[in-house]
Formats: structure tokens, C-alpha cells, sequence
């Protein structure tokens, strides 16, 4: 055997998807740094963020694991010596990893123009993470539907839930007192709320994987 | 080390509209099986279950001496599968496919696969998307070839290919064959294709195993007696005889296990045997689903 099949399936994922992966980073670095601006620009750097972020978590579960059973290359792969359980660990490990790659490129570039700027103030930090972990909630969502429903149908129906609940994520987060009355902040406050959002984000990605997981090992049939 | 490459015994597996009924299958070391079967006869079901793709609800299988599905990632180690509805990436050159494939396998042969682009005349810098069908399973057929596997399963591989394409083909999996310790499975519904490479014939119908035997053995068993029957007489249910087709004073006698005293014993009821015709794979496929059917509804 040359290394681990898991590895080997995980980057090739990798080299299928990297354009797209570059081409997202390249549209947040230029979302953020319109930002900077501050006002309208302010706005627009924002939506284009996220924006950016929401349209890499629908299309990475389409082109690595919808596609791969809608062009039928998922048999080529699966003759190859690995098992349902090993190509749902290869998948996540090389989705999660193609995602987390620009998602964190791009909150590490955000938090280093708060630090280092004017226009945001610091305090708006903690909702900016838990804002950020929306399209992280979402993405895991469409990627275990697309893994486990196996079809683009339902991809879709995930991706429609998803997309459309955004808004009601941000409108719940900044009603919360505890947590808007810090956003102008001059330091980052960590109160109770933030952490308890934070760690209920985490929980949900969590318990989604697990199912996912669990799932997966119960297929009987896998073509 | 046990002298089958592969062994099915009572496999079921049931669908909402399809069941595949108890299916018994066994290929020794070195041979080539030809699996005939109808579209939507259970072939590539079959082929799924065996490569661990679709567990079965009932029976055993066991592929090179593995028990799948559970043993199914030792056991494709040495499995070369190819598929008609199987396709490779179509942004990326035949040359990544071979490296990718190249990173897994220790047994990829680089020079084998040098060899077999030429023959195939493919080039490792074309794109998946700018070839044709032919080249397509050209190209699958390569990237399972030159990585040397001890079984080769098949499914379809000749469907929708020229005939040009489909001699390449056929020719290369001839000569694999020269190696003895390397098995295949080949699924069809074409019978010539099969007929020019296979050792051993299995037939399938409607999720069931209806015949199963060496090609020789088909054909040598296989007649169809051409019988003139004059008025007043009827012809008898006669042994190895399967169906007697008249219209008027002429009748035409299947047999699927024909002795030369067949034609006596017709003789003896007073009809003339006109003539003993050997039957083509595809006639005796045709003649062997259509007697099963009769019996199932019977």
C-alpha cells in the first residue's frame, strides 16, 4: 500500500477544487479591505464577506460530492481499495479542510484590520465571530445532506434552508442585548452570552458531523 | 490460498421492482467468465455486490479469498473494476488520472501503461472532456490494467463502442489472459463479444442465474434439429429437447443437451430430420431465457 487511501482521496479533492478555493479568498481579501473605507463601503464589504463565504459553503458540497454522482466518477472512486466509511472520512477531512483553508484566511485578515484600524471597533469582535460561524453552521448542514441524501435535490433543499436562514441568525444574534450592547466596544468583551453562543455553534457542528457519521456506517448501498 | 477468484452462493439482495433471486456463481483462478444477461437482468447488481458496492440481504461472497462486503478494501487491492457508467474526471488529463492512480498502487506498471497508451492511441496530455466514448473507456480500461490486478471485473466495458474500438479492446483483454494467475468477469448483453474472450458462460434473467457452464460445453450441447413431420403424426416430448416450434409439415427442435440419438428417436416416430444445426451463443442465449421464462410462469 503507497501511504493512506484517505490522504490520497482528501488531496485529490484538493487539486480538483483549488481555483475555487483561491477565487473566495481573493473576494474577501477585496471585500475587507472595501471595508476599510468605512460607511456604504463599510455595508458592502460586509455582505461580499459573507456573501463569499455563503457561496463557497453551497458549491463545494455540489462540485466534491454531487457532482461526483451526477458525472459518475463516484464508481471509479469507489473501485479503488476504500470503503463507504473510509471515502466519508476522506470527504470530510478534504471538504472540511478546503472550507476551513479560506474561511480562516479570511477571519484572521477581518480580525487583523479590526486590530489594526479604525473604522470597526474592537468590541464588535465576538459578534463577528459568531456571525462568521453561521456559514461554517451552514456549510456542514449541505455538506452532510449532500453525503447522506445523495442527491442534488436535496443539496438544494439544503442550500434553499440555509441561505434563506442567514438573516434570521444575524437578526436573533444582534437582538440580544448582552451582545449588542458591547458591539461598540472599545475591547472585545467575552461575557457569558457570546461564550454560550459560541459554544452552542460548535455543539451544532459537532452533533451534525456525528450524525453524519452515523448515517454513513448504516448505508447498505452506496452506488 | 483458495483456487477461486470469486464465489457467490445463495445471494439475494431485494429492490422495490427488482429482486436478485439466490444467485450461485463460481470463477476458478486464471479463467475468464462471460455474464449474459438481458438490460435490467441483474448483471451489474450482481457486479456491485461482488465488489462491495451494494451489501446482499442474504447469501455469501467472497472475492479472492475475502468476504465481502466486509474484507471488500483487502480485496480491491487486487480487483480491477471498469464499468460502462463509470467515468473519470473530466477536467483533469488522462496523465493526472495515471498519477493518481500511479500514488496508490505499488504494482502500477509505468511501462505497461506506456505501452498500452500507444496501443490504445491515447495521449496522457488530453483532457478527460475532449475524448470520445471509445477513448473514455480506453482510458478507464488503462488506468486498471497497468496497475496489474489479479481480477478483472468488467461491466459493459464494449457497450456503445465501434467496432474498431471494441476489437482493441477485446484484443488487449486477450492478451492479459496470458497471464494464468489473472481472472475476469465480463458482463454483456452482447454475445459476440463474449463468445470471442470467454472460458466459461454464466446466463442471467430477471435476478436469477439460469445457466451456467463452459463455452464449449454450450455450444457442443446446443442443436437446433430441422424436422419434417408428415400429417397424423405427433411429435414426442423427447429428452434435452426444450421446445418444438411447428408450422404445418415443418418443425424446428431445440435441444440444450443434444446426443446424436436424438435425431434417431425423431426418425423413429417418422419424421425426417432434415438437418442438425450448431447454435450461436446469441441463439442459444435467446432460446435458454425464453424456456427459463416458460417455466417460471408454468
Amino acid at each position: 500500500m503507497n501511504g493512506s487511501i484517505i490522504a490520497h482521496l482528501a488531496l485529490k479533492d484538493w487539486r480538483l477544487n483549488r481555483l475555487l478555493i483561491v477565487l473566495t479568498v481573493a473576494v474577501g481579501l477585496v471585500a475587507l479591505l472595501l471595508a476599510q473605507f468605512g460607511g456604504l463601503a463599510l455595508v458592502l464589504g460586509g455582505i461580499w464577506f459573507f456573501v463569499a463565504l455563503c457561496v463557497l459553503g453551497s458549491m463545494l458540497p455540489a462540485s466534491t460530492i454531487v457532482n461526483e454522482r451526477k458525472k459518475q466518477t463516484l464508481a471509479f472512486i469507489m473501485s479503488l481499495p476504500v470503503s463507504s466509511i473510509q471515502y466519508t472520512i476522506a470527504k470530510m477531512l478534504s471538504i472540511w479542510a478546503l472550507f476551513l483553508v479560506p474561511w480562516l484566511t479570511l477571519l484572521i485578515f477581518a480580525l487583523v484590520l479590526i486590530a489594526n484600524g479604525h473604522v470597526v471597533p474592537h468590541g464588535s469582535v465576538p459578534m463577528l465571530l459568531m456571525l462568521a460561524m453561521l456559514p461554517l453552521i451552514a456549510f456542514c448542514l449541505m455538506f452532510s445532506t449532500a453525503l447522506v441524501g445523495e442527491s442534488e435535490g436535496w443539496l438544494i433543499a439544503a442550500s434553499i434552508v440555509c441561505n434563506s436562514s442567514y438573516w434570521l441568525g444575524w437578526f436573533l444574534l444582534i437582538r440580544i442585548p448582552s451582545l449588542a450592547a458591547n458591539l461598540k466596544a472599545p475591547v472585545a468583551v467575552w461575557n457569558a452570552p457570546a461564550i454560550t453562543v459560541l459554544c452552542a455553534e460548535l455543539g451544532l457542528i459537532a452533533l451534525i458531523t456525528g450524525l453524519t457519521l452515523f448515517f454513513q456506517s448504516r448505508k447498505r448501498d452506496f452506488i | 490460498m483458495t483456487d477461486l477468484a470469486l464465489e457467490m452462493s445463495g445471494v439475494s439482495k431485494k429492490y422495490r421492482y427488482f429482486t436478485l433471486d439466490k444467485v450461485d456463481l463460481k470463477l476458478p483462478r486464471g479463467q475468464i467468465m462471460g455474464l449474459i444477461g438481458a438490460n435490467g437482468a441483474g448483471k451489474s447488481t450482481t457486479i456491485r455486490i461482488l465488489m462491495g458496492l451494494v451489501h446482499q440481504d442474504a447469501g455469501e461472497v467472497r472475492v479472492l479469498g475475502h468476504s465481502m462486503p466486509a474484507e471488500q478494501v483487502a480485496a480491491k487491492w487486487d480487483i480491477g473494476f471498469a464499468s460502462e457508467d463509470m467515468r473519470l474526471y473530466d477536467a483533469m488529463t488522462l496523465g493526472w488520472h495515471m498519477n493518481f492512480i500511479r500514488s496508490i498502487y505499488s504494482s502500477w506498471d509505468a511501462s505497461y501503461a506506456q505501452l498500452l497508451l500507444k496501443r490504445f492511441g491515447l495521449r496522457a496530455d488530453h483532457k478527460i472532456k475532449g475524448l470520445s466514448h471509445g477513448q473514455r473507456v480506453k482510458s478507464a480500461l488503462l488506468l486498471v490494467l497497468a496497475r496489474k490486478p489479479k481480477l478483472l471485473v468488467l461491466d459493459e466495458p464494449t457497450t456503445g463502442l465501434d467496432p474498431i474500438a471494441r476489437h482493441e479492446i477485446l484484443r488487449e483483454l486477450t492478451e492479459v489472459m496470458a497471464n494464468e494467475d489473472r481472472s475476469v468477469l465480463f458482463s454483456s448483453h452482447n454475445t459476440q463479444d463474449v463468445e470471442q474472450i470467454s472460458d466459461h458462460i454464466t446466463f442471467i434473467d430477471r435476478g436469477r442465474v439460469i445457466d451456467s457452464m463452459d463455452k464449449e460445453a454450450y455450444l457442443d450441447r446446443w442443436r437446433r434439429l430441422r424436422l419434417e413431420v408428415p400429417l397424423g403424426i405427433d411429435l414426442p416430448a423427447l429428452p434435452g429437447v426444450i421446445g418444438v416450434h411447428q408450422r404445418g409439415r415443418l418443425a424446428v427442435a431445440t435441444a440444450n443437451a443434444f446426443v446424436p440419438d436424438l435425431a434417431n428417436a425423431y426418425e423413429s416416430t417418422g419424421a425426417r430430420v432434415q438437418c442438425v444445426e450448431n447454435m450461436t451463443l446469441e441463439e442459444i442465449f435467446v432460446a435458454n431465457v425464453a424456456h427459463s421464462r416458460e417455466e417460471v410462469e408454468v
